[in-house]
C-alpha cells in the first residue's frame, strides 16, 4: 500500500478511536441506554468480519481451505486456547490444506 | 479497603495479559507486513490505535482487497464499545477534561476489565486502569514492532495459510464474549446480515448491516 494512503488509513481510524474513548470525559452525561446498545455491536462485527472472509469475489460463500482454517480456530477457542494458538492453527491447516491438495 | 494499591501490586497481575497482548502485536505485525502495509505505518497504527480487535479488523479489509475507507468503518465501529468504557472510567480518572480525554485512551477491554475488579462496584479503579493499561500499551508497540520486523522473513504469506489467519483470529476474538444469550443473538444476527448483504451490495453495506443489527439486538 502506497505511504499516503496507509497514513490515512493510520490517521483515520486513530482519531476515530480516539473520540470514542474520549466521549466519557468530554460528555459525562449521555443517557445508557445509547452506551448499553454497543455492547451488541463487537460480537455482530465480528461475526460479520468471519462471514465476509469466507466469501468470494462474488459475494457468495466460497468453500475453500479458509472453512476448515475457521473450524479448527472455533473449536481451539471453545477449549480456551490462547487467542495466538487459534490464529497459528487456522494458518497451519491452511497451508498443510494447499500443500497435500495443491487447492 | 480504598488505600492505594501500590505499582508493583497493580503490575504483576497482568503479567500474564501482557504477555498474551505482546504476542497478539506481533502477530498483528507479522500479517500486516503480508497485507503490504510500510512498516512505520503499522507501528504507527499501534501506537496511536491501541486496540487489537479493531485495528486487527481493519487489516482484514485491507488484506481481502477492500477499500480504505472501509477499513477505517470497520475498524472504528468495533472500537465504539469504547465509548461505553469511556464513561464508566471517567469519573475515576485525575485532572481536568483534556487530561481524562488522553489517560482515557489507555483504557482496552484487559485493562478496564481490571481495573473494574480493582474498584468498588460502578466505580472501576482508576490506577489500575493506567498502570495495566501503560503496562499493556508497552507490550502491544513492543510486540509490533518485533512482527513488523520479523514479516518480511518470513515468505510467500498464502502459501504459509496467512490468509486463513484472519477469519481464524476473528473467529477467536469472538469466542469468548459469546457469554450470554444477547451477545450470541447479535453474533448470529451480525453473521446473518453479512452474509445476505454481500451478494447484492458493495464491500462496507454488509458490515453497516451487521452494526445496526448489532445495535439492535443489544438490549
Amino acid at each position: 500500500m502506497a505511504g499516503p494512503l496507509a497514513l490515512g488509513l493510520v490517521l483515520g481510524l486513530a482519531s476515530l478511536s480516539f473520540v470514542m474513548r474520549a466521549t466519557g470525559a468530554l460528555l459525562p452525561n449521555l443517557p445508557p441506554a445509547i452506551t448499553t446498545r454497543t455492547s451488541g455491536l463487537a460480537p455482530a462485527l465480528l461475526a460479520a468480519l468471519v462471514a465476509i472472509q469466507l466469501t468470494g469475489a462474488n459475494g457468495l460463500l466460497h468453500l475453500d481451505v479458509k472453512v476448515p482454517a475457521v473450524v479448527v480456530a472455533a473449536g481451539l477457542a471453545a477449549l480456551r486456547a490462547p487467542f495466538i494458538v487459534c490464529v497459528i492453527a487456522g494458518a497451519v491447516v491452511a497451508a498443510l490444506l494447499r500443500a497435500v491438495f495443491h487447492l | 479497603m480504598n488505600g492505594q494499591r501500590s505499582v508493583r501490586v497493580i503490575l504483576l497481575a497482568p503479567a500474564p495479559i501482557a504477555l498474551a497482548v505482546f504476542v497478539f502485536g506481533m502477530s498483528f505485525g507479522v500479517l500486516a507486513v503480508a497485507a503490504r502495509l510500510p512498516a512505520w505505518s503499522i507501528v504507527l497504527m499501534s501506537v496511536l490505535v491501541f486496540a487489537g480487535s479493531a485495528q486487527f479488523a481493519a487489516l482484514g479489509v485491507i488484506a481481502a482487497g477492500g477499500s480504505v475507507l472501509t477499513a477505517i468503518f470497520a475498524g472504528a465501529l468495533l472500537n465504539l464499545r469504547f465509548v461505553a468504557t469511556g464513561i464508566a472510567v471517567a469519573p475515576s480518572l485525575p485532572g481536568g477534561r483534556l487530561l481524562r480525554s488522553v489517560l482515557a485512551q489507555l483504557s482496552i477491554d484487559e485493562s478496564y476489565a481490571m481495573s473494574a475488579r480493582a474498584g468498588p462496584p460502578g466505580r472501576p479503579d482508576g490506577r489500575t486502569l493506567l498502570v495495566t493499561g501503560a503496562l499493556l500499551y508497552s507490550a502491544w508497540v513492543i510486540g509490533t514492532s518485533i512482527g513488523a520486523l520479523l514479516g518480511p522473513v518470513l515468505g510467500d504469506p498464502k502459501r504459509l495459510g496467512l490468509d486463513a489467519a484472519f477469519p481464524a483470529g476473528f473467529v477467536a476474538l469472538l469466542w469468548p464474549m459469546l457469554s450470554g444469550r444477547h451477545a450470541v443473538r447479535c453474533a448470529i444476527g451480525g453473521l446473518l446480515a453479512a452474509l445476505l448483504l454481500a451478494p447484492f451490495t458493495p464491500p462496507g453495506i454488509p458490515l453497516a448491516g451487521a452494526a445496526v443489527i448489532g445495535l439492535w439486538l443489544a438490549r
